[in-house]
């Protein structure tokens, strides 16, 4: 019997976590580590390790085959341009304290695609040979700019089999057009809701009667769309973070099913008014006392409400697939499969690489409009684009889960060359993953519950949580 | 019940025919082939129709419900049937009777010979449906292996429309093969191929073939390479209602290459209804083997279907994975069904299902 190569994780004084390159992982004690670096396996471990799909015989065998199929699936194998984000105009009606991507005032010109942009814009999908595309509308605000927003729309729905569109907005201003344009089928709306009404009018909306413009067209929203094509997103503030409960009870009373919790990302003007992110810990500690907040929420509530990065990176650890984000996937191709167009034609590999450009901190496009993608520069990108061979993650028990951010090491370090363990996107998701299998291996009725609905499954099963002695 | 057979006055052939049946004139952007029979005439009880010069009678007082059937005539029979029906989603061709296997629950116990039809069937795949989706079972059809192929790689270069769902007991291939699957459009055909238990020894037993859990095995991961997408079928017994949660573990370790498992309730016919006190497994009363393995299949990623389950013996939690699986020209409900608000999402019960014998909680939802 031939084990697959384990890796492996001291969780606490008795145990250790250990995963195989396909991600089956299971939690066993110091002495089996021993037993498997000595090579010194007992029968029960052989047998165990077998059942769990550890180990073959032979190349080419029944379990060879299975874990081989088990490791494709954790593959991102390249894919043809599906997901394009657009930002028609740069302008907005909102000053926001933590602006993604600088922004221009609402008046201000020079900040649209003009005519010869947008053909540019509908030539370049119509050289895409795929049957399917999603497309969001970036800003600023987009729905300053319906007629563009109409114009793309127009062209895919008839190009493409397949085409799904989601629009970005403040929810500020929405005219009649507007709503007639965000009520159909094939279009959803995600906005910000920053967790409370107070913090929200704060952060964003500022005045009294712009916060209740905003809250009006968000019941709104809610109603006419429905919450299946709505979603909010909360930017916290991890220094001054709302009271979990107050967050929740806010979503759960508008009947949202998902929040997806994000800390102010220190970019754009935020960078310059907040400096750099000393808050690391802070948010690990919010984020758990959040979940478990919305677990304790869970335990009664009818329906169940999610942190979407979680659900996703559990489903990463248990299902392997998944590679629809692009903050966590492996390897994370970049300038192939999603791409950015900016108001001024330039193309980014990702928003991120939009914004930490537009701040002039270091340029990150991969070409414009006009010249086309830049292959040269694209290439270079994708020399470092899996974990399979960084030295600081060949050894890490959550490899088969995770994925570089070579845009998060860029903006933060301005170089891709950081020891992995050091970087930001290491720090923080080493602490997701922990928590997700304290999680997984939790013995908390409530958590189970949770965590089932998370997967969208019946009930939780206690076989996924394997242990050996 | 719908008739798959029906009486026709015997016709003058030495060949098997294969037509299709056409009651209603077709427009002109139709087109027509030498193959289709058009009805030139009908009362209450037969409708007649003109197989190139000859008449075909055909006893029916549902003539409408034949147009567009492809339909097989034997020689010296008196009875027409009915290959695929056009107003249906449930056509199956059955490839031959023989099997290696003999399964407890198998609902079409195996017979000794074969009447090779191959010839027929390719005809009658060419004259199906536009993409219609056509069953091809058994017995085991890959006992005459090269034959299928042979079919399957004419059928799919005539009419690459056509969807298969094949099947198998996986007992047949060799690594040879791959070069033949490669040859087909592998994407145009679903294997269903059984699965009982993870535990070789009981696996073995409930097919009653020693060694067949190996041979599967090798088998299942020969067709993954080839592309091949999987349907793994499980039918519940007594036999292996304490194994499920092993064999979903199983499944999603070392097979979970397979695009869906089925979790099948028992079709009491064939060796089932010989053996149906023994194995029927009253999932009404006590669905929780069932369920533990649906929790792990599917939190572990493998899509799960419950299949010949009415909705009312399976928790709440649990309906939205039963399919409408039961074919339906052997469909059919029972009188508490009458007032149930779920019989239209609902797959029924077996036409030959006992009620006095089945399961103990049928209650109108």
């Amino acid at each position: 019997m031939k084990v697959w190569p384990l890796q492996f994780r001291k969780l606490d004084e008795n145990d250790f976590l250990f995963s195989d390159d396909a991600g089956a992982f299971f939690r066993s004690s110091e002495a089996f580590l021993t037993r498997y670096v000595e090579n010194q396996l007992s029968e029960s471990d052989s047998a165990f390790l077998r059942r769990g799909g550890h180990a073959f015989d032979d190349i080419g065998d029944p379990a060879f085959v299975g874990f081989a199929s088990r490791w494709t699936q954790r593959i991102n194998s390249a894919t043809p341009l599906g997901y394009v984000i657009l930002v028609p105009t740069l302008r907005c009606n909102l000053m926001c304290d933590y602006c993604q991507v600088s922004r221009a005032a609402e008046t201000a010109k020079g900040f649209d695609w003009d005519e010869t942009k947008l053909a540019q814009v509908l030539a370049l999908l119509d050289r895409q040979s795929t049957a399917e595309i999603k497309i969001e509308f970036q800003g600023g605000e987009p729905l300053l700019r319906l007629d563009l927003l109409e114009a793309v729309r127009t062209f895919c729905r008839r190009k493409f089999a397949i085409s799904e569109f989601v629009v970005c907005t403040n929810l500020q201003d929405v005219s009649e057009d507007a709503w007639r344009f965000l009520e159909a089928e094939d279009t959803f709306v995600s906005t910000s809701f920053d967790g409370t009404s107070k913090l929200h009018q704060t952060q964003r909306t500022k005045t009294a009667t712009a916060h209740e413009q905003f809250n009006a067209n968000l019941d709104a929203a809610l109603h006419r769309i429905g919450p299946a094509r709505v979603s909010a997103l909360p930017t916290l503030d991890p220094s001054d973070p709302p009271e979990p409960t107050d967050v929740i009870a806010a979503f759960a009373a508008r009947g949202f099913g998902s929040i997806f919790l994000r800390r102010v990302n220190y970019q754009g003007f935020a960078r310059k008014k907040y400096g750099l992110d000393r808050s690391h810990q802070e948010w690990t500690d919010y984020y758990r006392r959040f979940v478990r907040a919305l677990i304790s929420h869970n335990a009664t509530a009818e329906n169940t409400i999610e942190e979407y990065y979680l659900s996703h990176t559990l489903r990463r650890i248990l299902q392997g697939g998944h590679h629809n984000h692009v903050d966590l996937r492996n390897p994370n191709w970049l300038g192939v499969d999603y791409l950015v167009v900016d108001f001024d034609g330039r193309l980014y590999p990702t928003d991120e690489a939009r914004m930490v450009s537009r701040v002039g901190q270091i340029d990150l496009s991969i070409g414009s409009l006009n010249a086309g993608l830049d292959k040269e520069r694209i290439s270079l990108f994708n020399l470092h684009a899996s974990n399979f061979d960084d030295p600081d993650c060949v050894h890490c028990v959550y490899k088969p889960y995770c994925g570089l951010d070579l845009i998060d090491d860029l903006s933060r370090y301005g170089r891709i060359d950081i020891p992995s363990h050091q970087t930001e996107h290491c720090r923080s998701h080493m602490d997701l993953f922990d928590f997700a299998f304290e999680l997984l291996y939790s013995d908390d009725p409530n958590v189970h519950k949770s965590i089932a609905s998370w997967l969208q499954v019946a009930r939780y099963s206690p076989m996924l949580a394997q242990r050996h002695s | 019940m719908i008739q798959l057979q029906l009486k026709v006055d015997p016709i003058p052939i030495v060949e098997p025919l294969v037509v299709r049946l056409r009651t209603s004139l077709p427009g002109s952007s139709t087109t027509t082939s030498d193959h289709d029979a058009r009805m030139v005439s009908h009362d209450t009880e037969t409708a007649d129709f003109d197989v190139n010069g000859f008449s075909l009678r055909v006893h029916t007082r549902h003539y409408k419900s034949l147009d567009g059937d492809v339909v097989l005539v034997v020689p010296g029979r008196g009875t027409l049937h009915r290959l695929i029906r056009a107003s249906s989603n449930h056509n199956t061709l059955l490839i031959t009777e023989q099997c290696d296997q003999k399964c407890i629950m198998c609902s079409q116990p195996p017979k000794k010979y074969h009447t090779d039809m191959f010839d027929q069937f390719l005809q009658a795949v060419a004259l199906a449906p536009t993409s219609a989706t056509i069953g091809l079972s058994g017995g085991e059809p890959f006992l005459h292996k090269a034959r299928l192929l042979e079919f399957l790689r004419k059928s799919q270069s005539a009419r690459p429309d056509i969807r298969f769902h094949i099947l198998t007991n996986g007992q047949h291939f060799e690594p040879s093969d791959e070069a033949s699957f490669k040859s087909l459009n592998m994407a145009s055909i679903l294997w269903g191929v059984p699965i009982y238990a993870a535990d070789r020894s009981i696996h073995d037993r409930i097919v009653a073939k020693q060694g067949a859990f190996e041979i599967l095995e090798r088998n299942l991961a020969l067709l993954a390479k080839a592309g091949a997408v999987l349907e793994l079928r499980t039918v519940v017994l007594n036999a292996n209602i304490t194994e499920l949660e092993e064999l979903a573990n199983h499944l999603t370790r070392n097979l979970r290459f397979a695009h869906v498992w089925a979790i099948m309730q028992l079709e009491n016919i064939g060796y089932a209804r010989m053996n149906w006190d023994a194995e029927f497994c009253d999932t009404s009363k006590e669905f929780d083997g069932i369920a533990t393995a649906v929790d792990l299949a599917l939190a572990r990623g493998l899509r799960t279907k419950l299949y010949n389950f009415p909705l009312c013996t399976v928790p709440r939690a649990y309906r939205e994975y039963c399919t409408l699986s039961i074919s339906d020209w052997k469909q059919k409900f029972l009188s508490t069904c009458d007032d149930c608000r779920l019989r239209s999402s609902c797959t029924g019960f077996f036409e030959w299902y006992p009620e006095n014998r089945g399961f103990s909680e049928i209650r109108a939802q």
